[in-house]
Order: structure tokens, then sequence, then C-alpha cells
């Protein structure tokens, strides 16, 4: 669970967000010609809505709910890095640690 | 949470009704499930033979599956290459049971599928992120996505369509091949946001619906979820290859993040690659990519554990986020456009398990024998291709062609599977099955939406993702883990998928996918237990070496006349087997953790020592 709304403002209604994601996360209001995130809790994070929104309405964040489980996760892993949405639209990196 | 990562703005609510754009039955020659590199191709070759042709995708084409994120594309090109140092290498790295007839054929038409592939747009190339400018620097994604447009290859897919005037079915689920006494007739879908059901009546079907997870972290497998591989088993069609896990990666910094460990690969150009096997380097090559993808894994959880404290299991090195650049080829020569996959700015990935139940590429999937080439199922009319679904293994058991050789090789997979579905289109004619036999098989698709309650999709795929992601299940096998996890699983199998509720078609959605993965699962843990050896991508704590006397072979399962799960060994051809004669240590080039001390063989200059 990633993909976040900026701004719902810019949201242009070119229906990028909802054509081309894959998990059906994103649905359409009609009424309003804006789009919906749905269903968040599917996203796998994978951006391609993000890089293809053409208003510049959503963004990713690195609140990567339930999905950290991965094969060789242990408890004595490294600070985690928070890749946030930071005001101008962009993506950066909260970091705990050392990054380059 | 913190507020930078909140939402700007409330949403708003999801519409109660979605319209469908669809009919709600369709006429064709040949229907092609999956819209990826396989399908893709597939869809174009059934077309080239003069026959309707209908596409379906469970997302929208150039965007589904895992066809949107491929980093390279290797072809052999005969001219240039050595053949038999390569296939050499193919054997020697794949533990000698990999498919040397597909892998024959992919010396012979990759270079066409290059061509093609160019051809189509897909193949483009134009500045990477490091040459482009500082959108690296600027973590401007979207600028660079925007700059180069034009060449954005996930467009080309409807592209092709279109240029091939070939229709397609967007957002829809197949959900199951319509096969009324013995007769294919064609595929049961329906429209993932309006809940919509479609029939598609069809003389031929070619099921590329890729493989699967049982739930992504870091590797963008989301939307494949072992569909074919569930259809197929239950028309009674073998399934190989499940015991051999996928190696992909992810990172410590964001383990669930696929953008953060793929988007780069995702904005820049395919790299072209090839050429780095030689007649000198072909036994290091193949151990080299054994040793790293295979060994490197196995032996950070063996270590892991023997230290007691999981300390070694990740690797807590600082992120890297510039790494990457391999497989660079005639760098001396101008007229090399294979110029290798350069350095790319994602983030180092140093956590294993990123697609928990992936198979290793291409191993997995509906065994059409050895000798096949078209990817045909016992099944008059049904075909399938590429990975995930048909176990065509070139690859063997570890998957030591390179990067960028899955892009191509499916392609070539789909090209026969399509040419060859829509040359046995011209010979029937269209039937149909009973409207009984119909409402049959949507009632059982509408079923979870049916009860008032019951339970979640999403809480039952965290379960089972759960179940199987652990090293002790995933990688550092025995009997006693495989049979636990087997027990879980079988009980989510009875006592869950039959219990899940759908309030809406999306929930319908993620509870069919359910199904699917808990039967992958089982499937998995079975060939894992039935495999008493360690081999590739497939290692077993109590059975910790390779058993060249019992194992070279396949592990096909296949469902009974009475519904039970039947487990066999399909043998290897002795040509592609190697010299058994050979000593140990010399046929093979990389070992499990403490096998050179067990077997009392030195290792080979460069091994590192297995054990602590």
């Amino acid at each position: 669970m990633s993909v976040v709304r900026l701004d719902l403002g810019k949201c242009i209604g070119c229906k990028n967000c909802v054509d081309i994601c894959p998990l059906d996360v994103f649905y359409f209001d009609e009424k309003a010609h804006k789009s919906v995130i749905a269903y968040p809790e599917n996203c796998q994070n994978c951006g391609q809505c993000f890089v293809n929104c053409r208003g510049r309405s959503i963004g990713i964040s690195n609140e990567t709910f339930g999905y950290p489980i991965t094969a060789f996760r242990n408890a004595t892993t490294a600070p985690m890095n928070h890749m946030v949405v930071t005001d101008s639209g962009v993506l950066g990196y909260m970091t705990d640690g050392a990054l380059p | 949470m913190s507020e930078l990562n909140k939402p700007r703005t409330l949403e708003l609510r999801r519409p109660d009704a979605v319209s469908s754009p669809y009919e709600s039955e369709y006429n064709t020659d040949v229907v092609v499930v999956g819209a990826g590199f396989a399908g893709l191709n597939a869809a174009a070759a059934a077309k080239e033979k003069g026959v309707d042709v209908l596409v379906i995708d469970k997302g929208k084409p150039g965007y589904s599956g895992l066809s949107p994120w491929p980093s390279s594309f290797r072809w052999f090109d005969p001219d240039r290459d050595n053949a038999d140092a390569f296939r050499a290498a193919m054997m020697r790295g794949g533990d000698y049971i990999s498919n040397l007839h597909w892998y024959d054929m992919w010396i012979n038409e990759s270079k066409s599928v290059y061509e093609r592939l160019t051809k189509w747009g897909i193949l483009s190339q134009y500045p990477g992120a490091r040459e482009a400018g500082d959108y690296f620097e600027r973590e401007d994604f979207v600028g660079y996505r925007e700059t180069f447009d034009n060449f954005d290859r996930h467009k080309k897919w409807i592209k092709v369509l279109n240029d091939y005037e070939i229709p397609y079915l967007e957002h829809t689920m197949v959900v199951d091949v319509i096969v009324e006494n013995n007769k294919l007739s064609g595929v049961m879908a329906f429209h993932v946001p309006s809940g919509q059901i479609i029939r598609i009546n069809a003389k031929s079907v070619v099921l590329a619906t890729g493989g699967g997870s049982y739930k992504p972290t870091g590797y963008p497998v989301g939307s494949d979820t072992f569909d074919g591989e569930y259809i197929a088993y239950n028309l009674g069609l073998p399934i190989a290859g499940k015991e051999f896990e996928d190696f992909h990666n992810t990172s410590s910094q964001g383990p669930g993040n696929v953008f953060l460990d793929n988007h780069w690969q995702y904005l820049e150009n395919i790299w072209l690659c090839g050429g780095d096997v030689t007649n000198e380097n072909k036994n290091k090559y193949a151990d080299n990519k054994g040793n790293i993808m295979v060994m490197g894994r196995v032996k950070k959880a063996v270590y892991g554990i023997n230290s007691g404290d999981g300390s070694e299991i990740q690797d807590v090195a600082g992120a890297d986020f510039t790494r990457r650049g391999a497989s660079r080829c005639y760098e001396e020569d101008p007229d090399e456009v294979r110029s290798g996959k350069k350095s790319t700015p994602v983030a180092a990935s140093v956590l294993a398990g990123a697609a928990t139940g992936m198979c290793c590429h291409l191993t997995s999937g509906v065994f059409c024998g050895m000798y096949d080439s078209e990817g045909k199922t016992e099944i008059a009319g049904l075909y399938v291709a590429g990975d995930g679904i048909h176990a065509t293994a070139p690859s063997g058991a570890a998957y030591p062609c390179g990067v960028g050789f899955t892009s191509c090789f499916t392609s070539i997979d789909g090209y026969h599977a399509g040419g060859a579905a829509g040359e046995f289109s011209k010979g029937v004619k269209l039937s149909k099955a009973s409207d009984d036999y119909i409402e049959k098989m949507t009632k059982e698709i509408l079923e979870p939406t049916t009860r008032d309650k019951g339970f979640d999709a999403n809480w039952a795929r965290d379960v089972l993702h759960s179940i199987m992601a652990p090293y002790w299940v995933s990688t550092v096998k025995s009997e006693a883990t495989l049979e636990a996890a087997l027990t879980q699983v079988k009980y989510m199998s009875e006592h869950v998928i039959p219990n899940l509720c759908a309030p809406t078609s999306h929930d319908l959605r993620l509870c069919i996918e359910m199904k699917h993965k808990v039967l992958s699962a089982q499937l998995k843990l079975s060939a894992a237990l039935f495999r008493k050896e360690s081999r590739g991508n497939t290692y077993r704590e109590d059975y910790p070496y390779r058993d060249d006397s019992n194992f070279l072979c396949y592990v096909v399962i296949k469902k009974d006349s009475n519904g039970q799960m039947q487990i066999e060994k399909e043998p290897i051809p002795e040509e592609w087997t190697g010299d058994l004669n050979q000593a140990y240590d010399k046929r093979y080039g990389y070992y499990f953790p403490k096998e050179p001390q067990a077997k009392g063989f030195t290792p080979v200059e460069g091994f590192k020592k297995g054990g602590r």
C-alpha cells in the first residue's frame, strides 16, 4: 500500500491511472471527472500510475504496510529509510542512516 | 505515518456502479490469454496465419504482469557468438536438467526476435538515466519519463495490436477454459471493474498468463497469480518445475517497495545484451551464476541459522543507489549493438525472497514433453506459452543464462504457440458449449459474491504469504518444514478458500486469485517434498547434495481422474545430462554448504568454502 494522492485538484481526469493500474486500485468518478484511489490495500507500489500521471496528482510513499515480509527478513535489520513525497511533488529520501 | 507521507486530499467515494464497455459474448478463431511478451508474440503469430484473434488481459497490455519491467534483452548472434560454449555453460549452470531442445531454438531464433521487437519499437534505444542529464540526482522520475515519452515501450503493445488489427479486452480476467465433453470451445472471463461475465467462443486458446507470487515484495509480479496454472491443473494437465524457487531480491530500504527497486529499469530502455560467453570462460560463467544466484542465497540463510541470531540472513550493508553494471560484451567493437546492461541507478538488492512463490524463470508450468516445440497440450486446441505457465526449462534448475534471456525467450515461445494455435484453428469449426454447461461455469465463478459473510481475500493472502515466505520453507527446506507448511496450506484449501467472500467485483478477482495461489503453494510444497536432493534453486537441508542417480529429472504433478494429486519423475534425455562418469567436482562448478568437505574434494579456485 503506497500510492497516495498529492492533490486531487491537480487530477485532470486523463484516466491514465485507471487505465494502467494492473491491480484494479483505481476507479473513476465520471461526475467529478476525477480518478478514485479505491483499493490502496492492493497497490503493489509499482509506480506506473505515478510516472504516467499527467496532472502530477499522484505520489508514491514508502509506507509499505503489510509488505515487508521477505524470505530473509529478520529482526536485526538496517534502519528503515523512508522514501517520501515532498511538497514539490517529487520523491525524496528521509534517511535514518548513511545514504549516498 | 510521518506528516510528509500523509495524503494531501481525501479521496472521492468508489463509484457504486461501473458499466462494462464489452459485449457478453464474442466469437473468434484464437483467443490469447495474457498480453506480455509471450502473449503479444502469440497474437501476432496467430494473426499472421490469417485467422481472427482476440487478446484478453487482466490489466492493460504493456502495463500488466512482468512484461513492463525487463531490464535487458539477450540474443545469440550466429555470426559472432560461440554456440557450443553457450550450450556447455547452460548444461553445467542449469545443473544438467536444462531442456536443450528449447535452448537450441533460442540459438536459432533469438536474433529474429530481436529484429521483430525492434521493428515493433519495444527495443528502442534512448539515453539512460545517467546519460540524459541530472534526472537521477533530482529524483525526477516523471520528468525523465515525459522527456522520452515517444520511446516509451509500454505504449507499443497497444500499437502492435492495433497495427495487426487484433482486438483486445482489458481489465478482464479469464477464469476458465471451456472444455465440455473433452472438447475445447473457448474461455470464460469477467470484466473486473464491472463484474460482467464474458463468454468467448474460440477454436483455439493460448494461455500466456505468466507465473505468480503469493505477494510481491519489491518485485512487480503482483498481478500474476498462477491463473493459467490453476486452469491447466484442473483440466488434468501435467505441471512441472514447481520446486525451483525464484531468486529475485528486494532492498532493505523499502522491502515492499516495487517502485524503489525497479523504477529506473521501468523508465529506461531495455539494455541489449549477449555475446559474453566464450570457450575460455564458459565454465566460469556458469559457475559464477550458480555461486551468485543460488549459493549466495542458500549460504546466507545457512550461516544466519548457524550464527543463532539471524544476523547474516539479511545483509545490512549500506544502501547503494548507484549500483549495477554487468554483461558488457565486445566493448571494443563499435559495430556491436549489444552494449550490455549498463550502470542503472536502482536500489541495492540485498534481501532475497522478493517474489515468494515465483518460479525460477521458465522452469515451471505445463509440461508438454521434452521435445515439444509449440506448447501443445493434451487438450486439442489448447496451447501454453511463456514464463511461469510453460515448463520449457532451457535454464534448467538455476537460470544460468544471464540477464535478458527471459524477455527474448518468451517471445520465441509465444510466437511458436500462437502460430500453432492459428494453424489449428483453420482445421476446425467453431463450436459452442451447451447453455447448461455455461450456466454451471458462471455459477462457479460468481460463488464468492453469493456469500453474505466470509473470509476476506486480503487476509487470506497475508496468511498464505506468512506460511510460504520464511526461509525455512522457501530456501533451506526440510521434510519437517515443508510438511508443516503443506498442512497449513491444505487447511486453507479446505476451509478458507471455499468461504471467501466478495462484496464487489474487485473482491471477486481477489478471491479467485487466492484460490489459484493456494493450489500453487500445494504444488510447490509437494514438488519440493518429492525431490529428495538439492539441485539449483531448490535446497533441502535433509538431502543437502545433488543426487544424479535419482533426480536427473523433472518433477511432474498431475490431477488424476479421482481428483488426487499424482507426482512422477520425467527423466532428462541422456544427451542433455552431461558426462556422468566425470568426477563430481569437475562436473559441477558450485557446491552446496559443506559439500566439498563431505565429499572429500578441494573446491575449484576462487570458490568460497561452505560452512563456518
